[in-house]
């Protein structure tokens, strides 16, 4: 239980050498070894969506993983977006459409989209409450979250064009 | 009302300040605050509803290579004293708890014993290994059964389990009776619920042995109130307690009381001599922090053929749970105090009564009062079915009206500014009421069914000293705030609130921006540290806006005042006459016109901090303001909420078609903010009704302690909530702000309710229980087909 395993870890573009017990799950080593306290636990059983990162560009739960399991993946969190300090389209249309309160949930819903988005630029508004429907929010209703990433998607399909 | 209200910052939709930190995941949550060897507890909690402890076993999991030690009620009970709740209200005993239980656990998921270690994997290990000896005991499970005379009881020091009763009449309700063309009963069951913030409950505790002092990092909506419960339970000074709240990840009332978690870290620490700190889990948090609503009603209203209510009466039984964190009555005396709401009703009596069962303890959530609307406007729509009569004709015919105002409500209750005919009528005009009609006759021929709602609330939302006072709670409404230009002209304040995700950072600055006459870019509002804030009594119920920003507005106001005095004294002008401060500058009116003076406000700050000398006579150096306010005793804000639904036959799902509320809350002070509010709260209403439950068994194990069990609504089942606002200001509060937040849950469960049993009818089914699951309507549909209505 108390042995340590030194692993590499790629996040956000940068590989980090940690020593962690192998039962540590991915988002409490993201959060206590690398210090990106951007990604959020929520409920430890994968319902919440909180914790969501992109493991080699898809969407994953880093409460569902192991930290030692994620070794030779590519990993991006809430930090690799806006790093420049400019608001990606969907971080923009979030604050623009009133999309989060209390922003606990925020990190996994912009991460979802991310890789959503990349993959399906013309959602419908059905389309985008079904995937959504993979992260709760307590405290919108959803109604703001699903116009701001239907507004991101349009002006990401305008940027596209020029 | 006065329309005339012009304001240059309050009502602007300004975007919110949150917003950049959440976005980049720079937020600061209890857990992104680290303290260098900081150790972690975990609770063992009680697998029994109701059990003797016998003996604790800590000797295997004290070995535990990481374990610092395993502490219990004992030694809880020698760091801190017990909580002790004996407000002077007729009919409510006093209880008293202690820290962590010692004799007896009350719950599944009663803490029992802590574990502290250096890490949480090796708390949560060690946790595994305490073994506890217990003697099982039969639990209260059901309030009804709960007082019966034989109920075992959950608390033995008292007579019963029922452990708050009060009774009210007002008027002649046996006359109304007697007088009545028909008495009309109906009853309504609410379920149990819980909170579920997205953050769950923690702490982080740090004891500073050299200075005596403690500092609590805890997500808590109220700073002042949870720094004088921890200074009292410790055996500690106020001077020896600083809370600090960091970004909340949510609270919905559930953060507020001083848990038995949070008292048992804070005291660990202080033992100990280290940081201590405690993250609740998902699975704690939905079996043992705190749960809400379980409550049944029961209304007898004496009606006339036209329907109108000559006399209303309300049997009320609420299911509080094991422990009371608030004084028992606290919920349940609103529901009753405001139930007759939007109608003239004068003859009215209720009779309240509050169970402790071995579940855990109820706490405020998001409405405590969110049944009311569905009690009332189910009452009205059972009197329309009961008599024939169009549900929109009987609200008409019972409402207030513009010319009844001020309207004493039978309770004592002042209604003043309020609109609910209005929105009443214009939720009605909106969803268009007869072409509805229309097509659920058509729907009807094919076999579909459609339902319509409409559900007035009568929100209280801001609770003045003098409610606490007539309550017999100790305890204040007021809230205080200070103002401070600081030497180079930008503007700090500070407010007693703490807000768990609401977005007070922007619409606060735009109270202070308008008081003061700056833009709200230069004012930075400091909430949430009891050092920095004045002592205020925090965020509950809809106070925010009325509270903390009317006491920021007078308190800006009053700084105006000093900064135009010097500035008149700078400009050799007598007095302030004829002097505002505009965007940070002063202007003159002359022959009515504004015009700059050249003075800035960093001219005059300057000047009071640094050239005190050159100050007017009897003018003190600084520009440092400072101002309480104690709001009226009860401000309302009202709305009509209006739904209509389709309900699947074959498999019981409601699909919400149209939701709308025609809301007026006062003065807005962020119309961003406050549509978020409304569509938050008539979510949190929405998924309470038709999903949420939290379900324990007949021996009071919890079923429901995961995410997938205990279901919140997703984007999937939630509506699109369209809002027309129809705002009037108060009279009597500052800027003629009311407040809002809690009316939206109140007006989803009870427009969602009159929607299923509009849908219903024709089968004649009634709903009388939540939640409105599948399950639920599929078994209704079951038993009307039993009885020979129509097959699905």
């Amino acid at each position: 239980m108390s042995g340590t395993k030194q692993i590499f870890l790629t996040v956000n573009g940068e590989t980090h050498e940690v020593s962690v017990p192998p039962r540590k799950l991915l988002v409490d080593v993201l959060r206590d070894d690398l210090h990106l306290t951007g990604t959020h636990t929520g409920c430890e059983h994968g319902v919440c969506g909180a914790c969501t990162i992109l493991v080699d560009g898809q969407p994953a739960r880093a409460c569902l993983s192991y930290a030692v399991q994620m070794e030779g993946h590519e990993l991006r969190t809430i930090e690799a977006m806006a790093a420049d300090g400019e608001l990606k389209p969907l971080q923009r249309a979030l604050h623009e459409e009133h999309g989060l309160q209390c922003g606990f949930c925020t990190a996994g819903i912009v991460m979802t989209f991310e890789a959503y988005l990349r993959d399906n630029p013309e959602p419908t508004e059905d389309e985008v409450r079904d995937v959504l429907s993979g992260n709760l929010c307590r405290c919108t209703g959803y109604q703001n979250i699903v116009s701001a990433v239907l507004k991101a998607a349009s002006e990401m399909r305008e940027e596209a064009q020029v | 009302m006065t329309d005339a209200l012009e304001f240059s910052h309050i009502g602007k939709a300004l975007p919110r300040r949150e917003d950049f930190r959440f976005l980049t995941g720079q937020g600061r949550y209890l857990d992104d605050i680290k303290l260098p060897g900081a150790l972690h507890v975990a609770f063992v909690r009680s697998p029994h509803a109701h059990a003797r402890i016998k003996a604790i076993h800590a000797g295997e999991a004290c070995a535990l290579s990481g374990v610092v030690g395993v502490f219990t009620g004992r030694d809880l009970a020698q760091w801190t004293t017990p909580l002790r709740l004996a407000p002077p209200i007729e009919g409510l005993h006093p209880v008293e708890m202690t820290t962590l239980p010692v004799d007896k656990v009350r719950f599944h998921g009663d803490p029992v014993a802590v574990v502290v270690a250096r890490d949480r994997y090796i708390a949560e290990d060690a946790a595994e290994l305490v073994e506890v000896e217990w003697d099982a005991l039969p639990c209260a499970i059901d309030a009804v059964d709960a007082l019966a005379p034989d109920a075992p009881l959950v608390d033995e020091t008292l007579p019963s389990n029922l452990v708050s009763h009060q009774s009210f009449s007002a008027g002649d309700v046996a006359g109304a009776r007697s007088g009545a063309a028909r008495v009309v009963e109906s009853r309504f069951d609410l379920h149990r619920h819980t909170h579920v913030p997205m953050e769950t409950r923690g702490c982080l505790a740090d004891w500073d042995g050299g200075q005596s002092h403690l500092t609590m990092h805890i997500g808590t909506q109220v700073p002042h109130p949870m720094r004088g419960q921890l200074a009292a339970r410790l055996g500690l000074s106020e001077t020896q307690v600083t809370v600090i709240s960091p970004d909340i990840g949510g609270g919905f009332g559930q953060k507020i009381a001083l848990y038995r978690e949070e008292l048992t870290v804070a005291a660990l620490a202080r033992h100990l001599g280290r940081p201590v700190r405690w993250r609740e889990d998902r699975m704690e948090n939905l079996m043992a922090a705190s749960h809400a609503r379980e409550t049944r009603c029961l209304t007898r209203a004496a009606v006339t053929a036209d329907g109108r209510v000559l006399g209303l009466e309300l049997e009320l039984t609420e299911d509080f749970g094991a422990y009371c964190f608030y004084p028992a009555n606290y919920m349940a005396r609103v529901i009753a105090m405001i139930l007759t709401g939007p109608y003239r009703i004068s003859n009215y009596a209720f009779d309240v009564k509050v169970v402790l069962t071995n579940k855990c303890g109820n706490g405020p959530m998001r409405a405590p009062m969110a049944i009311t609307s569905w009690v009332m406007e189910g009452t009205i729509d059972s009197i329309a079915r009961e008599l024939g009569l169009d549900p929109l004709e009987v609200r008409r015919v019972n409402a207030i009206r513009a010319s009844d105002l001020p309207f004493t409500m039978p309770t004592g209750e002042i209604l003043e500014d309020v609109t609910p005919l209005e929105t009443l009528e214009a939720a009605a005009g909106a969803i268009d009421v007869p072409t509805f009609r229309t097509r659920q006759a058509e729907a009807k021929a094919e076999g579909r069914l459609l339902g319509l709602g409409l559900c007035t609330v009568v929100e209280s939302t801001t609770y003045g000293s003098g409610f606490y006072k007539a309550a017999g709670i100790p305890g204040s409404g007021h809230e205080a705030a200070w103002v401070r230009i600081e030497p180079s002209g930008v503007v700090n304040a500070s407010v007693g609130l703490m807000g768990s995700g609401q977005g007070y950072e922007t619409p606060l600055a735009q109270a202070v921006a308008e008081g003061l006459g700056v833009s709200p870019d230069q004012v930075r509002v400091h909430m949430g540290n009891t050092d920095v804030a004045p002592y205020g009594m925090g965020s509950r119920g809809g106070r925010g806006a009325t509270a903390g920003g009317g006491t920021l507005y007078l308190c800006a106001q009053k700084a105006q005042e000093k900064i135009l005095t010097i500035a008149a004294h700078m400009l050799n002008l007598n007095d302030m006459q004829g002097l505002r401060l505009h965007e940070g500058e002063v202007e003159r009116q002359l022959t009515g016109d504004w015009q700059s003076t050249g003075i800035g406000l960093a001219d005059v700050a300057r000047r009071a901090y640094l050239d005190p000398l050159s100050l007017p006579s009897g003018v003190k150096p600084g520009l440092d303001v400072s101002l309480t306010y104690d709001p009226p005793p009860m401000t309302y804000s009202n709305a009509t909420h209006a739904c209509e639904v389709e309900i699947d036959p074959e498999t019981g799902m409601i699909r919400i078609q149209r939701y709308l509320v025609a809301e007026d809350c006062g003065t807005v002070l962020n119309p961003v903010v406050v549509r978020g509010q409304q569509q938050g709260a008539v979510a949190m209403g929405l998924s309470g009704a038709l999903f949420e439950q939290v379900v324990y068994d007949e021996n009071g194990q919890n079923q429901s302690a995961t995410l997938a069990d205990y279901m919140v609504a997703t984007a999937c089942e939630l509506p699109n909530i369209e809002i027309i606002p129809m705002h009037t200001p108060n009279g009597r509060t500052p800027a003629g702000i009311k407040g809002m937040a809690e009316g939206g849950i109140m007006g989803a469960i009870g427009v969602i309710a009159g929607a299923v049993n509009d849908a219903l009818a024709p089968l004649g089914i009634s709903v009388e229980k939540m939640p409105l699951s599948p399950q639920s309507i599929r078994a209704h549909l079951r038993s009307a087909e039993k009885s020979g209505g129509p097959k699905f």
